[in-house]
């Protein structure tokens, strides 16, 4: 049992230190809240002027 | 007959490897701060522990008892962290109790069932669309089989060791059913007849809180027709529906399906897995115990028809009319969640047939199209690596949040969030759609739209309070007759709140995404307290908690024998 239990912890370290290796790169390209609702006026704005719907529309779920 | 067999540490280590492998790969841009906020996907830095969330009184239980371990959980841990360790759990023991239930004595075939588990479009879908709970349930398939399996053949302790993997599939009502269906269809032997009883009744009981939820709230057992058909599964490409549930994919979004499940070639790869399954199926019937692949290869098909339910012509007026009389049907309408037990036979299936079709092979010349095989799901699906493509990212709740909730929490009161929306797209989680968190957010009890909108179809709600709330509004009486004591408007979203609804509140806090106002007409009132209903449910969720702590319990007196 120990051994598995072992087994089952360092896999689950190992996950979570290779996420956190990896993420390092996607951390570095993660928005700021400013960049981030800078992004969504551009956006927004964009959007209008290409006369196309509000790429945040808040209400719908999903389309099929 | 090899059977589903205890391995050795060496045969375990490679395949924990390469579960953690496939799980750093699908969640690596979980490794930024923040929350990842998509869909269905909600965490916050505490959810508090209230009545709303632990048995909702004017809604149906689709997140009981999921919401109640979350708030209890998080009262000593961060949500941010539960949110990692969650995800990453559901993935990696999805791979590893792959791996360790497919009856085979190569290594490599092995590790193709943990891939090939771990790297479906049903995993992909269901992490996009943020079902988290969902996932949990599907880790725990493999696994709750094993266990089934052992209680089949009498083993000793493998009763409490059953109920402790189905544990967290009963979370959530699918994952509940889905549990308690392979433990009646798997478990139950006339040669074990009181072991048999016992699994099926500690099932039962883990999945009492949902049940007596959905017995005593107030908003029916019914639900709206129209979730029927916008519902349903979605053909991918030209291929159509069945053939995406046969792949295992096919959710109703278009937004949660990776983008190459509509790639032309996708069919053809559905095709030769279908082919190599029908190749495996044969040494997974002669391995396993007599009759076992007999009564999985019943799940899986259940499984598939409960998908394609809602798409077969005839069946889904059926299932229309269902879901208006017949109460707790509405679980049938996202038909597609129920394709887990169908997603594992095909992987054992498929690990095997490839097993057979290596099994004359040079040794040499075997490895290579083993490893060949074990890329296979990702090179067809290579859009769920880094978080579904970039589709998982973390986002921090601006500050406007937990300055609202400080004030909420010093005065009790029910709260509404407007503009009324059950999800939103806000412009600090660029480009992605998360139901409002404003009701795990704050601690009180928020009224959000419950209208799911698909397209241009609204699929109406069950809380007769919203619907009171909406009709008041849509006859421009101002929120202030409602009987909220707040109400939170929510900025940055495309819908617009008319200042005539406002009329008459207090304005307490106005920030860049949020503004809070208090209604003076209400007096603070402590809106959450407990009928008689709510402590029913209460006290089925404590239930199933002992049964956990028993199972827990009987499982470590039996160390030696147990996991």
């Amino acid at each position: 049992m120990r051994k598995t239990v072992t087994l089952l912890v360092s896999g689950l370290v190992a996950a979570v230190l290779g996420v956190l290796a990896l993420g390092g790169v996607a951390a570095a390209a993660t928005t700021t809240d400013v960049e981030a609702a800078q992004e969504a006026k551009s956006a927004r704005e964009a959007a209008q002027k290409a006369g196309k719907p509000d790429p945040f529309a808040p209400e719908v779920y999903g389309t099929r | 007959m090899q059977g589903v067999r205890n391995l050795s540490v060496r045969e375990r280590w490679p395949l924990h490897v390469v579960a953690a492998a496939v799980t750093v790969l699908v969640l690596a841009p979980l490794a930024a701060p923040g929350y990842a906020l998509l869909y269905d996907m909600v965490f916050v830095p505490r959810q508090p522990l209230s009545w709303e969330l632990v048995a909702p009184a004017q809604s149906l239980p689709r997140a009981v008892p999921m919401d109640a371990v979350v708030s209890l959980v998080t009262q000593l841990v961060p949500g941010w962290l539960v949110q990692r360790l969650v995800l990453a759990a559901a993935i990696f023991l999805a791979a590893v109790g792959a791996g360790r239930l497919v009856p085979t004595e190569r290594r490599g075939v092995r590790l193709l069932a943990a891939v090939g588990y771990a790297w479906t479009p049903y995993l992909a879908e269901r992490l996009l669309i943020g079902q988290w709970g969902l996932l949990v349930a599907y880790a725990a398939l493999p696994w709750i089989v094993r266990a089934a399996l052992h209680v089949r053949a009498g083993r000793p302790g493998a009763v409490p060791r059953l109920v402790l993997v189905a544990a967290p599939a009963a979370i959530t009502p699918t994952g509940g059913l889905l549990a308690f269906a392979v433990v009646a269809v798997l478990a139950w032997t006339r040669q074990h007849p009181r072991s048999s009883a016992l699994a099926a009744g500690g099932v039962v009981l883990l999945n009492a809180p949902w049940v007596v939820a959905a017995w005593v709230t107030g908003a029916g057992g019914s639900s709206d027709p129209a979730g029927v058909e916008a519902f349903a599964a979605r053909g991918e490409n030209w291929a159509g529906p069945l053939v995406a549930l046969a792949g295992t994919g096919g959710i109703w979004s278009a937004q949660a399906t990776p983008g190459s499940r509509s790639a032309p070639l996708v069919p053809l790869a559905t095709l030769a897995l279908l082919v190599l399954a029908g190749i495996g199926a044969g040494p997974l019937r002669r391995r396993l115990p007599a009759g076992v692949a007999a009564r999985l290869a019943g799940l899986g098909g259940g499984g598939l028809l409960l998908a394609a339910l809602g798409v077969l012509p005839g069946v889904d007026a059926a299932l229309r009319w269902a879901v208006v009389h017949v109460p707790g049907a509405g679980l049938l309408r996202d038909g597609q969640k129920f394709l887990a037990p169908y997603a594992l036979v095909l992987v054992l299936c498929a690990a095997l047939g490839a097993e057979r079709l290596v099994a004359r092979m040079d040794p040499e010349l075997a490895g290579v199209v083993l490893a060949g095989l074990l890329l296979l799901p990702v090179a067809v699906m290579p859009d769920l690596a880094l978080g579904g493509a970039g589709r998982l990212r973390p986002v921090s709740y601006p500050a406007d949040w937990r300055l609202v909730a400080g004030r909420v929490a010093g005065e009790e009161g029910e709260v509404l969030a407007l503009p009324l929306s059950a999800y939103r797209a806000y412009p600090w989680n660029p480009g992605r759609v998360v139901l409002d968190p404003l009701p795990r957010y704050l601690d009180a009890d928020v009224l959000t739209d419950d209208t799911l909108r698909v397209g241009d179809v609204a699929v109406a709600g069950e809380n007769p309070r919203v619907r009171e709330v909406r009709r008041l509004l849509r006859q421009g009486r101002p929120v202030a007759g409602t009987g909220v004591r707040w109400v939170v408007v929510q900025h940055g979203t495309a819908a617009e709140v008319d200042p005539a609804v406002l009329a008459g509140l207090d304005v307490v806090h106005h920030g860049p995404f949020l503004t809070l106002y208090r209604n003076p007409t209400v007096a603070p009132a402590r809106t959450a307290s407990a009928g008689a209903a709510q402590w029913a449910v209460a006290g089925a969720s404590g239930t199933a908690l002992l049964v956990v702590a028993a199972a827990a319990f009987s499982a470590l007196r039996r160390r030696p024998t147990a996991w």
